[in-house]
C-alpha cells in the first residue's frame, strides 16, 4: 500500500507584530491509500493548523517554516508534489485544492454561502476542476447529491443552505467536497456541531463514500468515540507536537504516552463503576469549609425551625392555593397526591432539626403538564396565517433535593425552552411549576408577578452553555461573581467580598485573579467563574444548560468532577441539560429523554441505559459512538431520516394529530410515553 | 413575492399621507403666516401697509380658511400635480422650482455615483490589505475627508481655483446660459461645472463609505464560507467577488433610502457657498419667509425620495438575498 500523503517535520509559525509562535512543531505522519487517519487533540493543539497547511489555506499571519508535505496523487501515478513548497494561490495548488484534496468543515451552516443555491456552489466546484459544460456539471452535482442521500436531488439543487436541516447541510457540504472525486478528504470536526443521531448517519455516510470513491480520509476530531469507530490510524497532537501515533487498536488498548492515557480516561463512558471518577489532566480540589457551608447550614437550620413552628399552616395554605390555581385540574391533583406533602409530613415526624441542608429526597421542583407554544408567522395572500409550534408540550418532571436530574435531547427538542420556563424567563401557556422556596413550602410559580417571583429567582440559578458569551467582558471577576448578590441586595459589602473569595476557592481559582477580566481566562476557567456566580446566592436548584459542551474533554472532566464534588459537599440540586448521553450518564441520578417538546421516557440512570423502551431513546443510544473498541457503532441499526419525528414512531409510541399518548409507568420510576389503554395516566 | 410587492406599495400610501400632514403642521407651527412676515418686512422698510390689501391677499391665498381646509386644498392639489402658489415669487411653485429640481437631481445622482465609484475599489483594497501602508494612507485621507466641513472645502477649492487657475468654479453653468433654454452647449457647460460640487459634496460621503465597506468586508472575510470557497480551489479574486463582497453589499443597498435625502439636504450649505442653482438654498429661504406651498413642496419631495428610496432598497434586498426573499415561507 502506497502513501498518499507524507508529512515530515512540518513546522508552522504564526507571526504577529510582537512575537512568533510555533503552532505546529516537527509534525510527521503519513496517510496510506484508502486509509482513515485521525488527528486527535484538544483545542489549540494545532490540529486544524496542520489541516490548513495541507490545504494551503493557512491564515495570512501563518507560514510554513519548515518540513515537507509530499502528496502523491493516485490519479497521476508517479508524480509527487511538495505542498509545503507551493505558493498557496498558485494555479498548481488551486488544482490540488478542491480537486485532489477536499475539505469539509465543522459548521455546515456557516461553511456554505447562504446566498447561493446548493446547486450553484456544487457546480462551481465541478467546473473549477473539470472541463465540463453547465448541463454536465449539473448532472454530476445531482449524481453526487444522490450519493450522499438527498431525497429529491432536482429540487435540492435549487435550495439555499438555510432551507435545509443541519444534517442535510452537512450532506450538501460533503457532496460539494467529493464531487471532484478527491484522493484525500480532510474532515475538520465534521460531526461536532451535529446531533448524535445525525452524527451517526454522517459518519456512516463518510465511511460508505470512502469505500465507493476509494479515497483516504484525514479526520480531525477531539471525540475519541468518533476515532474508535472511524480511524485505522491515529495521531495524537498536543501543543503542536505529535505525542503518539500508530494503529488505533494499539493506542486504545495500550496508550503509550501519558497525555493519550489521560485523554482516554477523561472521556465519560457508559460502563463506569458506581463511584468511578473521570481523571482530568488537572484535578480541582474544591475547598469547602468556610462561609458558604456554615452560613448555609445555619440559614437552613433557622428556616427549618421556623417551618416547624408554622408547619400546619403552610400545608393548609398550600391546599387552598393549589385548588385555587389549578381549578379544574384539582381532580388530577387528588389522584396523584403531591409528593411534597408526604415529604413535609415526614419532616414533621422527625422532631430534631436537620443539620444537612434540607431533607434529602423531598421535591424541590415539580413541573407538571407544562406547555408552551410559539407563533410561526407565514404570510399568505391575505394577512398573516398564524400557526403555532409547540416547543414544550405536556412536560412533567420532579427534581428532588440533592438529586441530579438529567435532561437529554437533541437540538430543537425544547430543553432550553423548558429551562427558561422553569426560570420563568418566559411564561408557560399552561401547566404548573411548583417550587420549594426558602420557607420550605411548595409554591406555584406560574402566574406570579415579577415582584412576587423575586425571592424565588434567588433560589434557582443558571449555568450557561457558552462560557465566552455568558460573562460580561467589561466586568472583573469580582464584579461578575458578586453581581447576583448586589441585584438581590444580599449581605453587606464585606460579606459579599468574603463570599466571592470563598467561591473562588470553591471552584479552584486563585483569589488573586479577582481583578482580572474574563478574556484572560480559558474556557474551563470561565465556566468555573460562571458556576461560582450561580452559587453565590446559595440556590436550591441549579440549572446547568450544556455546561461542558463548549469545552475540551479534559476540561469537561474537570468541570464535571467539580460539579459532582460541589453537589456532594453542598447538597446541591441539579437539573442537568445535555445532548451528550455519556455526560448525562456520568452526572445524573435520573434521566428524562426529551424529543419534539415532549418527555418520551424517564427512568433512573441504570434502567434507562439497560432497558430503553422508547424507540427514540433506543435510536439515541444506538447512535452514540463509544470511545471503546469493543463497542463499535452498529451502522446497520442507524436509520436514515429523522428518528426525532413523533409521527414516524411505531405504533404504541406514535404521536400525531389523532393520537396523543401520555406517560405510562413501566417499572418503578420508569415512565414512557405511549398509548396503553390498560394503564391509567400517571404523573411523573 | 407579488404579495410582498403589493403590500409594500400599499404601505407607502399611508406613510406619505402621514408625512404630508406632519409637513403641513410643521410649516404652520411658527406664529403667523407669510403675510405677517411680509407685513413686518414692509413696516421695517417704513412703507405703509394697506389693511384692505392684506385682507384681500389673505382671502386670495386662502389663508383665512381654517387649517384643515388649507391642508385639504394643498393635498388635493398635490394629488393632481398642482404644487400650489409661491407667495414670495408670485408664481406657481412648479415654475419657481423649474430647472432647479432637475439640476439638483443631476448633481445629487452624480454625487452618489461618484461616491460608489470611488469608494468601492478603495474600500476593497483597504479591506484586503488590512494594516498595510496603503490601508493606513487611505484611512488617514478618509478621516481628513470626514473631518473637514464641506463648505470649508468648497471655499478652499473656490479660492485656489481663482488664484491658481484664474477661473471661477461657482455655479453649475457659465453665466450666459443661466436664463437660456436647454441646448447642447448648455449641457456641456453643466458637465464642466459639475465636478467641483460633486467633489466637494462627495468627499465626506466617500470617506464614510470607504470606512463602512472596509469594516463590512473585514467581517465577511473572516467567515467560514470564505475558507470553504478557498478550499474549493477558487482564485482569490473570484472568491472575493463572488462571496464576501456580495454579502457585504446588503448594508449599502439598505442605505439607498437614507442616502438620497441625506445628499439632498447635506448639499444646502455647499450650494449657498458655491451659488449652485439647486433646491437647497431655495428651501432654506422658503422656510424663513414661511412661503408655505414652496417649502411644503420641497419637503414632500424629500419625503417622496426617502420613501421611494426605501422601497427600491427593499426590492433590491429581496432580489439579492434569498434569505430575505424566502425566510418567511420556510420557518415552519
Amino acid at each position: 500500500m502506497t502513501d498518499i500523503l507524507r508529512i515530515r517535520d512540518l513546522e508552522v509559525e504564526f507571526i504577529t507584530p510582537h512575537m512568533r509562535t510555533k503552532a505546529v512543531d516537527k509534525v510527521s505522519f503519513r496517510i496510506g491509500a484508502q486509509q482513515t487517519v485521525a488527528l486527535v487533540g484538544e483545542s489549540g493543539s494545532g490540529k486544524t493548523t496542520i489541516s490548513q497547511a495541507i490545504m494551503g489555506i493557512l491564515p495570512r499571519s501563518a507560514r510554513i517554516a519548515g518540513g515537507s508535505i509530499i502528496f502523491a496523487d493516485p490519479k497521476k501515478p508517479g508524480t509527487r508534489v511538495d505542498i509545503a513548497m507551493l505558493s498557496a494561490n498558485s494555479a498548481e495548488m488551486r488544482a490540488i485544492r478542491g480537486g485532489s484534496i477536499s475539505m469539509i468543515f465543522q459548521e455546515p451552516m456557516s461553511s456554505l454561502s447562504p446566498i447561493h443555491t446548493v446547486g450553484d456552489q456544487i457546480c462551481e466546484a465541478v467546473r473549477l476542476h473539470q472541463k465540463v459544460g453547465t448541463r454536465e456539471a449539473r448532472d454530476l452535482a445531482r449524481e453526487m447529491l444522490e450519493l450522499v442521500g438527498f431525497p429529491n436531488t432536482k429540487s435540492a439543487l435549487r435550495t439555499y443552505p438555510f432551507e435545509l436541516s443541519g444534517g442535510l447541510r452537512q450532506r450538501a457540504m460533503i457532496a460539494m467536497a467529493l464531487v471532484c472525486r478527491p484522493a484525500l478528504l480532510v474532515a475538520d470536526e465534521p460531526t461536532t456541531a451535529l446531533d448524535v443521531t445525525i452524527q451517526a448517519q454522517t459518519l456512516r455516510l463518510i465511511k460508505d463514500l470512502q469505500k465507493s470513491l476509494k479515497m483516504s480520509v484525514l479526520l480531525i476530531t477531539h471525540d475519541l468515540g468518533v476515532v474508535a469507530n472511524m480511524a485505522d490510524h491515529m495521531v495524537v497532537v498536543y501543543n503542536g507536537r505529535v505525542v503518539e501515533s500508530g494503529k488505533t487498536d494499539d493506542i486504545f488498548i495500550n496508550p503509550g504516552h501519558a497525555y493519550t492515557r489521560s485523554l482516554l480516561q477523561a472521556v465519560p463512558h457508559f460502563d463506569m463503576e458506581p463511584g468511578e471518577r473521570l481523571k482530568p489532566l488537572r484535578e480541582i480540589k474544591p475547598r469547602i469549609d468556610g462561609l458558604l457551608t456554615l452560613v448555609d447550614k445555619f440559614d437552613r437550620k433557622m428556616a427549618r425551625l421556623e417551618q416547624h413552628a408554622t408547619n400546619g399552616r403552610h400545608i393548609d395554605d398550600e391546599a387552598v392555593n393549589g385548588d385555587d390555581k389549578r381549578g379544574g385540574d384539582s381532580a388530577i391533583a387528588q389522584r396523584h397526591p403531591d409528593p411534597d406533602n408526604a415529604a413535609i409530613a415526614s419532616a414533621m415526624e422527625s422532631p430534631k432539626p436537620r443539620l444537612s441542608t434540607g431533607v434529602r429526597g423531598e421535591a424541590v421542583l415539580a413541573v407538571s403538564h407544562l406547555t408552551k407554544s410559539f407563533p410561526v408567522r407565514k404570510s399568505g395572500w391575505f394577512g398573516m396565517d398564524e400557526r403555532r409550534i409547540e416547543a414544550v408540550c405536556d412536560v412533567s418532571l420532579t427534581v428532588g433535593r440533592g438529586e441530579c436530574v438529567g435532561l437529554v435531547g437533541e437540538s430543537g427538542c425544547g430543553k432550553t425552552t423548558l429551562s427558561k420556563l422553569i426560570m420563568r424567563a418566559m411564561a408557560p401557556d399552561s401547566g404548573s411549576i411548583l417550587f420549594r422556596g426558602e420557607s420550605g413550602q411548595m409554591t406555584e410559580l406560574v402566574g406570579l408577578d415579577e415582584d412576587r417571583l423575586a425571592p424565588y429567582r434567588k433560589r434557582i440559578q443558571f449555568v450557561f452553555q457558552d462560557p465566552f458569551s455568558s460573562l460580561n467582558p467589561r466586568m472583573t471577576v469580582q464584579d461578575l461573581i458578586s453581581e447576583p448578590m448586589l441585584i438581590h441586595g444580599v449581605g453587606t459589602s464585606a460579606y459579599r467580598r468574603k463570599m466571592v473569595l470563598e467561591l473562588m476557592e470553591v471552584v479552584g481559582l486563585d483569589p488573586r485573579f479577582l481583578n482580572r477580566y474574563p478574556h484572560s481566562f480559558s474556557g474551563g476557567q470561565r465556566q468555573r467563574i460562571g458556576i461560582a456566580r450561580a452559587l453565590c446566592l446559595r440556590p436550591d436548584l441549579l440549572i446547568l444548560d450544556e455546561p461542558t459542551s463548549a469545552l475540551d474533554v479534559s476540561v469537561q472532566a474537570q468541570i464535571l468532577n467539580l460539579l459532582k464534588d460541589l453537589q456532594r459537599d453542598l447538597n446541591l440540586t441539579y437539573l442537568f441539560i445535555s445532548h451528550n448521553l455519556a455526560v448525562i450518564d456520568y452526572m445524573a441520578d435520573r434521566i428524562a429523554v426529551m424529543c419534539a417538546g415532549r418527555i418520551v421516557e424517564s427512568a433512573p440512570r441504570a434502567s434507562l441505559f439497560r432497558s430503553p423502551a422508547h424507540p427514540y431513546t433506543q435510536a439515541l443510544l444506538n447512535a452514540v459512538p463509544y470511545a471503546d473498541l469493543d463497542h463499535p457503532l452498529d451502522f446497520s441499526k442507524i436509520i436514515d431520516g429523522k428518528c426525532s419525528d413523533p409521527a414516524a414512531w411505531p405504533a404504541p409510541f406514535t404521536v400525531d394529530r389523532s393520537v396523543n399518548p401520555s406517560m405510562v409507568q413501566l417499572a418503578e420510576d420508569h415512565f414512557v410515553r405511549m398509548t396503553r389503554p390498560d394503564y391509567q395516566e400517571i404523573a411523573v | 413575492m407579488l404579495t410582498f410587492l403589493a403590500k409594500r406599495l400599499l404601505v407607502m400610501i399611508p406613510t406619505l399621507f402621514m408625512i404630508s400632514v406632519l409637513v403641513f403642521i410643521v410649516i404652520q407651527l411658527p406664529p403667523g403666516d407669510f403675510l405677517t412676515t411680509y407685513m413686518n418686512e414692509l413696516k421695517a422698510q417704513g412703507e405703509a401697509v394697506d389693511p384692505a390689501k392684506i385682507a384681500f391677499l389673505r382671502a386670495q391665498y386662502g389663508l383665512d380658511e381654517p387649517l384643515y381646509m388649507q391642508y385639504v386644498h394643498w393635498a388635493w392639489g398635490l394629488l393632481h400635480g398642482n404644487l400650489g402658489f409661491s407667495f414670495e415669487y408670485n408664481m406657481p411653485v412648479t415654475d419657481v422650482v423649474g430647472d432647479r429640481l432637475w439640476l439638483s437631481m443631476v448633481l445629487n445622482f452624480s454625487t452618489i455615483l461618484f461616491i460608489y465609484l470611488v469608494s468601492f475599489p478603495i474600500g476593497i483594497y483597504s479591506a484586503t490589505r488590512q494594516y498595510s501602508w496603503g490601508d493606513y494612507g487611505i484611512t488617514l485621507l478618509g478621516f481628513l475627508g470626514l473631518a473637514m466641513p464641506n463648505f470649508l472645502f468648497a471655499l478652499v477649492l473656490l479660492y485656489y481655483a481663482n488664484v491658481v487657475f484664474g477661473t471661477s468654479i461657482g455655479g453649475l453653468m457659465d453665466p450666459e446660459f443661466i436664463n437660456a433654454g436647454w441646448s447642447l452647449p448648455k449641457i456641456m457647460s453643466v458637465i464642466e461645472h459639475l465636478w467641483a460640487p460633486v467633489l466637494v459634496i462627495g468627499t465626506s460621503g466617500t470617506a464614510s463609505m470607504i470606512r463602512r465597506l472596509r469594516a463590512n468586508l473585514l467581517d465577511e472575510l473572516g467567515k467560514q464560507y470564505v475558507v470553504t470557497a478557498r478550499a474549493k480551489g477558487l482564485s482569490p479574486m473570484k472568491v472575493l467577488f463572488k462571496y464576501p463582497l456580495r454579502m457585504s453589499l446588503n448594508p449599502f443597498i439598505a442605505d439607498i433610502g437614507n442616502i438620497l435625502p441625506q445628499v439632498v439636504s447635506g448639499s444646502v450649505l455647499v450650494s449657498v457657498v458655491m451659488s449652485l442653482p439647486t433646491t437647497g438654498p431655495m428651501l432654506l429661504s422658503a422656510l424663513q419667509s414661511q412661503d408655505m406651498y414652496l417649502a411644503g413642496s420641497f419637503l414632500m419631495f424629500l419625503a417622496l425620495l426617502t420613501v421611494v428610496g426605501m422601497f427600491v432598497s427593499d426590492l433590491l434586498l429581496a432580489w439579492l438575498d434569498p434569505r430575505i426573499r424566502l425566510q418567511g415561507s420556510i420557518s415552519e
